[in-house]
C-alpha cells in the first residue's frame, strides 16, 4: 500500500509539472496581454511593467523563473491588481471550500439516503417521487436554479438579503451548489444498490435469515457505495474550488470566479496559480478515491 | 394522479425546509457579532419595501458601482469605477461639482502667470490626512512626481507631459510651505481639470514607500482596508469580491458638510444580482440596469440619465485590404457611402434606449473649447454654417440610400434597376466587435442597413482582450470604437488619431507607402501645434481644422454620444455624476 502511494505521488508530481508547461505556453499563445486596455498605455510604461514581471524575457526563461519562484513558495503578484497571489488564492479558497464542503456534506448524506430509499422501495411512490426530483435537478443548470432561489427567497419572500456588507448568508448558495451532486448521488446509489441487492451473496444472507437491516447496512450499502466514491473524488475537487455562476449571483468572494476572470484579464500569474492549484487538488482527490476503494472493498488490489 | 402530485409537492417542500435548516445554522455560526443585529433589521426593511425610497438607516449609503476594483491607488487607477472610489476617498486641489465644473477643494487660491505657464497654488490651512498627520504642498509635489515617474508605471503618466522639465530631469513642480508652483511647457487650458483628476490626487508618502521597499509594487500600500487617505471617506473594511465599507473621515477638509457616516459597496458585476439587490432594498444606488429591464424603469423617479463626454463610433482601418488599389479620395468616398448608410436614429431609439444623442461629429456636444466657450457652438461652420455637424440633421434613410448609391457609382460601382449593387462589383466587408449584446445589436442594425443596397457584411465577434489586440494591430477592416474623455478639451478626442498614438486603431499614417491611406503628416503637425500654441483662440480654430481633416477621411463614423444611467432611491439627494462618469457621494444625504 505505502509503495503504491509513493508511486502515485511521484506520478502526481509529474502530472502537475506537465500541466504547468501546457498552461504556461498555451496562455502565452492566446492573443492579448495583461497590460492591454481600451486606452493604450504608453510604450515607456509598458516597458517598465514588462521588465518588472519578466515578460520581456524569452518564454522558456520566463517559465523557468516562474517555476523556481513557485517551488520556493512565491506565487508572485497578480499582474492586474499587484496583490499577492498566495494570499488571494488561499483566502478565496477558504471561502469556496467552506461553501463547497457544506454543499458536499449535504449532497452525500441526502443522496445516499434518498438513493437507498428509492432502491428499497422500487416502483412505489417514494421512488417515483425521488426519480422525478433527481431528474429535474440534474437537468437544471445551476444559474437557473441560483437565479430562481434569489428571486423566490430574496425578492418574493424577502427572507434573505440579496447582499449585505455585514453578514453573508450561505443558505442559498449552498442549496444551489448541492442540489445537482445530491441528485446525481441519489441516482448512482439507487442503481448500484439495486444491482447489489440482486447479487448472490445478498440472497444467501437473506436465505440464512440475516435481518433486513443487517443485509442493507453490512452487505449491500457498503458495496453499493463504490460508484458513489468514484464520483465523489473528483467532485470534491470541483466543489471546493468554487463555482463562478453561484459566486457571481450571490456575490461571494470565492475562487470559482477567479478561474474565469484571470483568463479574460490575461493575468498570467493568476492563471498559473489557479490551474496548478486545481490540478493539485484534483490529482490528490483521485488518489484518495483509490485509497478509499481499498478501504471499502478489500478485494480491490492497489498494487 | 392528483394525489400523487400533492404528495410530491409536500415532500419537496419538506426537503427544501430541511436543507434550509442545515444551511442557515452553518451560516449563522460563521457570522460575526455585529452581523446578527443588522441582518434582522434588514429583514424587516425588506418586508416594508415597496416604493422607490431607501430603507437605509439614514447614515449609510449602500452602493454598487462594479466588481472588485483593480487598484485603489488614485495614481494607478485607470477604470471609471476606480475613479469614483478615488473621488470619494481622496481629494486633490480641485474637484468637479454637479455641473461638471471645476471648483477649488484643497486649493485656497491660485494665480496663473501672464504667459499661462506658471501656476502658483496656495493650499488651505490645517489640511490633514485621515491619520491626523499634516498634509502640505510637499505631499502634492511628491505625488505628482511619483505619478509622472515611468517606474511607477501609471497608465495616466502621460497626463504629466504638460509639465516643463526641471533641471533634475523631473517634472517642474515645487512645494514651499503652503504653496505649490507648477511650471508647464505650454499653456494648458485644462490644467485645473487635471488637478481634479484622480492621478493628481495626493498619496501619503510614508505609507507608499513603506509598503514598496523594493520598488516593484507601487500600489501595495492600498491593497487592503485601513490605508491612509484624505477624502471624505476612508476605506475601513474590504472583503475582496464581496463588499467594501468606507467610513467618514473626520479630518476631511469639508467634513462639516459630509452627512453620511458610511458608504457600503457591493462588489459585483452581475446585473441580475445587482438589480435584485436594489429592488429588494439592499442597495440605494446602482450604476447598471439589465438591458431588458431598462424600459420597465426608464420613467421611474429613481432612474437617472446623465450625458457623458464620449462617443460610440465605427472605425475603418485605412490600410485594410478593402481599399487596395484605390486612390485616397475613392477610399474616402467608399467610407462616406457606408457611413451615411447607417440609420443612427434607429440605433439610438431601439438599441441605446436611454435617450442618447445621435453624434454629428467626433468631438462631443458639451465639450468646452479651451477658451471659455463650448467647442460645438463657437464659429462652427463646417461643412457649412447651417449644418449641425458632419451629418444632415434630418435623417432620411431612403435619401441616404440614393446618396450612397450615387457616391458608389461615382467610384465605379454598378447598380441594377432595383438599386441593388451589381454582382460584377460586389462589396463584402467584415465588422469586428467585442462580445456584448448591445454591440451585437448595433452591428446587426448596421449590417441590415448596408444589405439594403446589396452590401454584404459579416460580423466577427471576439473576446475583449483579443479584440483590442487585433484592433490595435490593424487586423480588421471595420471595428467598433468607443472613447470617453478624461478632461473636457477637444484635444483629448483628437490626439488619439495621431500617427504615433497608441490608440490610433484606424492606422492613420502607419503605412506611408499605402496609396489608399490619407497623408497624415499634416494632422500630426497640427496636433503638435495645438499642444504647444500660446494663442488660445487660434487653438480653437486649429482644433476645428483637425476635426475637419479627421471627418473628411470618413474613417471614423461617430454613431452616438454616450450617456450614463444610474438608479438612486428617491429620498437620497446630493449624489451626482460628472460628465466623465465619476459618481460623487461625499455630499449625499438620506431623508
Amino acid at each position: 500500500m505505502s509503495k503504491y502511494i509513493v508511486k502515485r505521488i511521484g506520478l502526481a508530481i509529474v502530472t502537475i509539472f506537465v500541466i504547468s508547461i501546457i498552461t504556461f505556453f498555451a496562455m502565452n499563445a492566446i492573443p492579448g496581454g495583461p497590460f492591454d486596455s481600451e486606452k493604450a498605455t504608453t510604450p515607456e510604461v509598458r516597458a517598465v511593467l514588462e521588465k518588472r514581471y519578466n515578460l520581456d524575457k524569452p518564454l522558456v526563461e520566463q517559465y523557468v523563473i516562474y517555476m523556481k519562484n513557485v517551488l520556493h513558495g512565491d506565487w508572485g503578484v497578480s499582474l492586474k491588481t499587484g496583490r499577492d497571489i498566495g494570499k488571494t488564492l488561499f483566502s478565496s479558497f477558504a471561502v469556496s471550500a467552506k461553501l463547497g464542503g457544506m454543499a458536499l456534506l449535504i449532497s452525500v448524506i441526502f443522496g445516499v439516503v434518498l438513493g437507498s430509499i428509492a432502491a428499497l422501495m422500487r416502483n412505489k411512490w417514494p421512488d417515483r417521487l425521488i426519480v422525478f426530483f433527481t431528474t429535474l435537478m440534474t437537468a437544471m443548470p445551476s444559474f437557473v436554479l441560483a437565479t430562481f432561489l434569489l428571486y423566490f427567497f430574496c425578492i418574493k419572500l424577502g427572507w434573505v438579503q440579496v447582499w449585505s456588507s455585514q453578514s453573508h448568508n450561505y443558505l442559498l448558495p449552498v442549496i444551489s451548489l448541492s442540489l445537482y451532486p445530491m441528485a446525481y448521488i441519489t441516482r448512482l446509489t439507487k442503481t448500484s444498490m439495486l444491482d447489489v441487492l440482486g447479487q448472490d451473496y445478498v440472497r444467501t444472507a437473506r436465505a440464512k435469515g440475516v435481518s433486513q437491516r443487517k443485509v442493507i447496512f453490512k452487505h449491500a450499502l457498503r458495496n453499493a457505495l463504490i460508484p458513489v466514491v468514484t464520483y465523489i473524488g473528483p467532485e470534491i475537487a470541483f466543489i471546493i474550488t468554487g463555482s463562478m455562476v453561484v459566486e457571481n449571483i450571490f456575490t461571494i468572494g470565492g475562487l470559482g470566479e477567479k478561474f474565469v476572470s484571470c483568463i479574460s484579464n490575461r493575468d498570467y500569474t493568476m492563471i498559473m496559480a489557479t490551474t496548478l492549484f486545481l490540478a493539485t487538488i484534483m490529482v490528490f482527490a483521485n488518489l484518495l478515491t483509490d485509497i478509499a476503494y481499498k478501504l471499502i472493498d478489500p478485494r480491490i488490489s492497489l498494487e | 394522479m392528483k394525489k400523487k402530485l400533492v404528495s410530491a409537492m409536500l415532500v419537496a417542500a419538506m426537503a427544501v425546509s430541511m436543507l434550509a435548516g442545515c444551511g442557515s445554522s452553518a451560516s449563522s455560526s460563521d457570522s460575526t457579532g455585529t452581523s446578527a443585529n443588522s441582518s434582522s433589521d434588514a429583514k424587516e426593511d425588506v418586508a416594508s419595501t415597496e416604493g422607490l425610497a431607501s430603507t437605509s438607516d439614514g447614515t449609510t449609503l449602500r452602493i454598487n458601482l462594479a466588481s472588485e476594483p483593480d487598484k485603489l491607488d488614485p495614481a494607478l487607477n485607470s477604470s471609471v469605477d476606480g475613479a469614483a472610489l478615488a473621488a470619494n476617498s481622496f481629494v486633490g486641489l480641485f474637484v468637479f461639482d454637479e455641473n461638471s465644473e471645476v471648483q477649488p477643494a484643497l486649493c485656497d487660491s491660485y494665480t496663473v502667470s501672464e504667459d499661462g505657464l506658471t501656476y502658483v497654488f496656495t493650499l488651505k490651512d490645517g489640511l490633514k490626512w485621515s491619520d491626523g498627520s499634516d498634509l502640505t504642498a510637499a505631499d502634492f509635489e511628491y505625488s505628482w512626481k511619483r505619478a509622472a515617474n515611468p517606474e511607477t508605471a501609471a497608465d495616466y503618466s502621460y497626463l504629466f507631459d504638460v509639465f516643463a522639465t526641471a533641471d533634475d530631469g523631473l517634472i517642474n513642480v515645487k512645494a514651499d510651505g503652503n504653496t505649490l508652483t507648477a511650471t508647464l511647457n505650454a499653456p494648458c487650458p485644462y490644467f485645473l481639470q487635471l488637478c481634479a483628476f484622480p492621478a493628481f490626487m495626493p498619496v501619503p508618502q510614508a505609507a507608499v514607500e513603506a509598503a514598496n521597499a523594493d520598488g516593484t509594487n507601487p500600489g501595495a500600500w492600498c491593497q487592503e482596508a485601513g490605508f491612509v487617505s484624505n477624502g471624505a471617506f476612508t476605506c475601513t473594511e474590504w472583503k475582496h469580491n464581496e463588499s467594501m465599507v468606507y467610513t467618514k473621515n473626520p479630518y476631511y477638509y469639508d467634513a462639516d458638510n459630509v452627512k453620511l457616516e458610511k458608504l457600503e459597496y457591493m462588489l459585483s458585476a452581475d446585473d441580475t444580482a445587482i438589480f435584485s439587490a436594489y429592488n429588494a432594498g439592499d442597495l440605494d444606488f446602482i450604476d447598471t440596469v439589465p438591458t431588458d429591464e431598462v424600459q420597465s424603469v426608464i420613467n421611474n423617479d429613481d432612474f437617472y440619465v446623465v450625458d457623458q463626454l464620449g462617443n460610440y463610433y465605427l472605425q475603418f482601418n485605412v490600410n485594410a485590404d478593402m481599399f487596395d488599389g484605390m486612390s485616397v479620395e475613392d477610399a474616402a468616398t467608399l467610407r462616406h457611402a457606408l457611413g451615411i448608410l447607417i440609420d443612427r436614429d434607429y440605433i439610438v431609439t431601439n438599441i441605446g434606449q436611454t435617450g442618447q444623442h445621435v453624434a454629428t461629429a467626433f468631438v462631443p456636444e458639451e465639450m468646452s473649447d479651451g477658451n471659455g466657450g463650448v467647442f460645438r457652438e463657437n464659429e462652427y461652420d463646417y461643412p457649412d454654417k447651417d449644418s449641425n455637424g458632419y451629418f444632415s440633421a434630418e435623417y432620411d434613410f431612403e435619401a441616404a440610400k440614393a446618396e450612397a448609391q450615387e457616391l458608389l457609382e461615382s467610384i465605379g460601382y454598378e447598380f441594377d434597376d432595383q438599386g441593388m449593387l451589381s454582382a460584377d462589383t460586389p462589396i463584402s466587408l467584415e465588422f469586428l466587435l467585442n462580445e456584448g449584446s448591445g454591440n451585437q445589436a448595433i452591428a446587426e442594425a448596421i449590417q441590415s442597413d448596408w444589405s439594403s443596397i446589396g452590401i454584404e457584411c459579416n460580423i466577427k465577434t471576439e473576446e475583449w482582450d483579443t479584440f483590442i489586440n487585433d484592433r490595435k494591430a490593424g487586423a480588421f477592416s471595420i471595428a467598433r470604437g468607443g472613447w470617453v474623455a478624461d478632461y473636457s478639451d477637444p484635444i483629448n478626442m483628437l490626439e488619439i488619431f495621431t500617427s504615433d498614438s497608441g490608440n490610433n486603431d484606424t492606422q492613420f499614417g502607419k503605412d506611408p507607402s499605402n496609396t489608399a491611406a490619407p497623408d497624415w503628416t499634416k494632422y500630426d503637425e497640427l496636433i503638435n501645434q495645438i499642444r504647444t500654441t500660446t494663442d488660445l483662440e487660434g487653438r480653437v480654430a486649429m482644433m476645428h481644422e483637425a476635426e475637419d481633416m479627421l471627418m473628411d477621411t470618413w474613417a471614423v463614423v461617430p454613431l452616438y454620444y454616450y450617456n450614463d444611467l444610474y438608479m438612486c432611491k428617491t429620498n437620497v439627494s446630493g449624489v451626482y455624476s460628472d460628465v466623465f462618469g465619476t459618481k460623487h457621494f461625499q455630499y449625499a444625504t438620506i431623508n
